[in-house]
């Protein structure tokens, strides 16, 4: 098999902004996450244009095609942005992030396992879509059965389907959560490759441990219910040892332990990660958050207030949920809020002691922790019972839902300018880093809001026809934010790809001010 | 007031800037005011300690105000309150499949079943085949509740041991033609999944 760092150099485009420095003698902690990142940027490309498509063709007068083409558009689009895009991103950076604080390699068959499932998984789904599944991102259960009983897909497109969100789900479940005990507990550090050391006690380290952990326990029933099914429908489990975790409630119940739960722990990863760039970033050289027992503190608030909010996902499946438990999914929703405005305060009171030194990917990483709020926002709010009836399957949802996978994807495409230099031996272009975060500031935030309001107006989620109840024109704001969105992503690209080489004294004045150590 | 922040998609979106514009504005004042490289790191820190105090004070009143208020807002409540205030509830039932409902209620005016007085209604639901939603729109096109519908096991001819039918009561307090829509993704024709109810004033 050709190394990663092949791969990325064959691949036309692409590889030209990822390409592996191999001068540095960081290839092990640099190869496998620049081939993650890379391809990362390859699904958020065909995410972009399967979500441009979803408001056009409503603007469309297609007939039966349009509303084919809308679902199909908006499956592909949910499955290609949130996992291998957004999730392999986070691995990417996550793990070189883990690798040079920790020295540890990234290497062996644990990271390769997770790229070819994640992205043969991946492949995989979209095929299925290709041919007709239309489930959208959370597979609505028991729908790709029933869409197959009432003649809308077959049951191979379904098996399929399954197979690539097995492999999608084993990648998350398992396969990372494996890779970072590893690195975090088990073998010795190569001082070649500790290049910011830090415990893990760090803030900047605790929540990447944090958030391996959740997915490792929450996942484990949703991949016992799934494969048991996916077993079904291979022929391995007989029925009636499959029936349990057909059962609708079972599947739902699993699917969002996990669900929710996927999103706090992106969310646990990219605070810490944002608490370790800040501090590199500051106008004094101080190099150390307001306070790291408050950040430590907002992070635990998070997790545990986290866990078991799930059950706000429950308040309109089941209106008969217990009122007990509906509201503790509607108080721990808050809670998180609590974690959030403990966060909120060590960001700010840092940057308020210590300075800022101004830099197009820290600039990133606070414009993702605005949007960050202003999604947290949104949760909360439907998440309370009472509003939760009112917005729940409105427009509302999705707005929550793109606004969170934008606001991390924007933290990590910050953090990643802070590693880039490592992993490439390139200096982006600061000027397009800069402009690409004022197009993100109007498509982000004018996006969210706009979706909001349309789903306090009732615009429903998943539907293709916004003309039935007069709501094109927030399908208009829609298109024309996403539009800018994408311009801000295509401007991201160039500002890699026209990055400048740098070498000897300069690389290692940069790695140093950067706050990475000398490496040369 | 209340009634409009707590029971109306606006109020929510209200709540929503409530929380993030404060935020906002002073976040970019931070950031600007501290991005000249002018760190002035010992007379910027004075007081910090209190502002955290002040802070997470302002936070949790805020967070309980606005979650203790929601209380009598929530359906529970407003069903437990329903049952207290009028004897007769009515009683609708539906059964939603790919892609229609299937409705019954207690009045038939005009030939058509699906008309309620004015006053508390039990929406009973359950879903025939995969999830669906029972949401109800105004006359002025304002969501005023919805509610999803599960089936049972696909593999089991749709019977399941864990579940009922799902139930809410809501009080109309005008007459008109309310839209049934289902707000949950339900295959390749469910924008076309809606339904009408009409709510005539009572004899009361």
């Amino acid at each position: 098999m050709a190394s990663p760092t092949t791969i990325v150099g064959n691949i036309p485009f692409f590889g030209r902004m990822f390409a592996v420095d191999q001068s540095t003698g960081l290839e092990d902690i640099n190869a496998w996450p620049a081939l993650m990142i890379m391809t990362s940027f390859i699904w958020l490309a065909v995410a972009g244009l399967l979500g441009v498509v979803m408001p056009l063709v409503q603007f469309l007068d297609l007939g039966p095609l349009g509303p084919d083409l809308y679902y199909t558009a908006l499956t592909g689009h949910g499955a290609a942005l949130a996992f291998p895009f957004v999730f392999q991103l986070m691995v990417g950076v996550g793990l070189h992030r883990m690798g040079s604080c920790r020295g540890q390699p990234i290497t062996g068959p644990i990271p390769a396992l997770i790229y070819i499932f994640m992205n043969a998984g991946a492949l995989l789904l979209t095929v299925a879509i290709l041919f007709g599944l239309k489930i959208s991102l959370v597979v609505m259960y028991p729908l790709p059965v029933v869409g197959v009983q009432t003649g809308q897909w077959s049951m191979n497109v379904v098996i399929l389907g399954f197979t690539g969100i097995a492999l999608v789900l084993i990648t998350m479940i398992i396969l990372y959560p494996i890779q970072v005990i590893k690195m975090a507990f088990f073998g010795k550090a190569r001082q070649e490759l500790l290049l910011s050391p830090r415990s893990l006690q760090d803030p900047g380290m605790l929540g990447m441990l944090m958030a391996a952990f959740v997915l490792l326990i929450a996942g484990i029933p949703l991949l016992i219910v799934a494969s048991t099914i996916l077993g079904f429908l291979y022929g391995i489990v007989p029925p009636f040892l499959a029936s349990w975790a057909a059962e609708t409630v079972v599947f739902q119940f699993a699917f969002f332990i996990f669900a929710h739960n996927l999103m706090e722990a992106m969310a646990l990863m990219v605070i810490s990660a944002v608490y370790a760039t800040l501090p590199l970033y500051l106008a004094d050289g101080t190099r150390k958050l307001y306070s790291e027992p408050l950040a430590r503190i907002a992070l635990w608030i998070l997790l545990l207030t986290s866990l078991t909010s799930f059950f706000h996902h429950f308040i309109t499946l089941f209106p008969n949920l217990p009122a007990a438990l509906a509201y503790h999914g509607n108080i721990m929703s808050f809670g998180t809020g609590i974690g959030s405005a403990l966060s909120i305060f060590t960001i700010l009171a840092t940057i308020w002691k210590h300075g800022l030194r101004p830099a197009p990917g820290l600039m990133a990483i606070l414009l993702g922790f605005v949007l960050y709020i202003l999604d947290g926002a949104s949760a909360v709010v439907t998440s309370n019972v009472a509003w939760s009836f009112q917005l729940h399957g409105t427009m509302w949802q999705s707005g929550h839902t793109m606004t969170v996978l934008v606001s991390m994807a924007l933290m990590w495409m910050g953090v990643l300018y802070h590693h880039y230099p490592v992993i490439t031996g390139r200096q982006i272009d600061e000027q397009l880093g800069n402009l690409f975060v004022k197009l993100c500031a109007v498509g982000c935030v004018g996006g969210a809001v706009v979706m909001l309001a349309g789903g306090a107006a009732g615009m429903p989620r998943r539907f293709a026809d916004w003309g039935q109840g007069g709501w094109m024109g927030y399908g208009t704001l829609i298109l024309i934010f996403g539009l800018i969105l994408g311009i801000a992503y295509v401007v991201y690209a160039v500002s890699l790809y026209r990055s400048r080489e740098i070498a000897g004294a300069e690389f290692n004045k940069l790695l140093v001010d950067g706050g990475w150590g000398t490496v040369r | 007031m209340l009634d409009f922040l707590y029971l109306n998609g606006w109020g929510a979106m209200l709540m929503v800037l409530f929380l993030f514009i404060p935020f906002l504005i002073i976040f970019v004042y931070v950031v600007y005011k501290k991005s000249t490289g002018q760190g002035s790191a010992d007379s910027a820190s004075s007081g910090l300690s209190t502002v955290e105090w002040v802070w997470m004070a302002l936070v949790l009143v805020v967070f309980v105000g606005v979650n203790v208020i929601s209380i009598s807002y929530m359906p529970t409540v407003q069903t437990a309150r329903a049952a207290v205030d009028e004897a007769n509830i009515q009683q609708v039932n539906i059964t939603a499949g790919s892609w229609f409902y299937d409705i019954s209620t207690p009045l038939l005016i005009n030939g058509s079943n699906r008309t309620v007085e004015v006053g508390p209604v039990r929406f009973s639901g359950t879903s025939s085949d995969t999830m669906h939603s029972f949401a109800i729109y105004d006359p002025d096109g304002d969501v005023l509740f919805t509610m999803m519908l599960m089936p049972g096991n696909p593999l089991k001819g749709m019977k399941s041991a864990l579940k009922g039918p799902t139930s809410i009561v809501y009080t109309f307090d005008k007459p008109g033609t309310y839209t049934v829509r289902c707000l949950e993704y339900c295959g390749i024709n469910h924008h076309n999944m809606r339904d009408q109810l009409i709510v005539v004033a009572g004899n009361n």
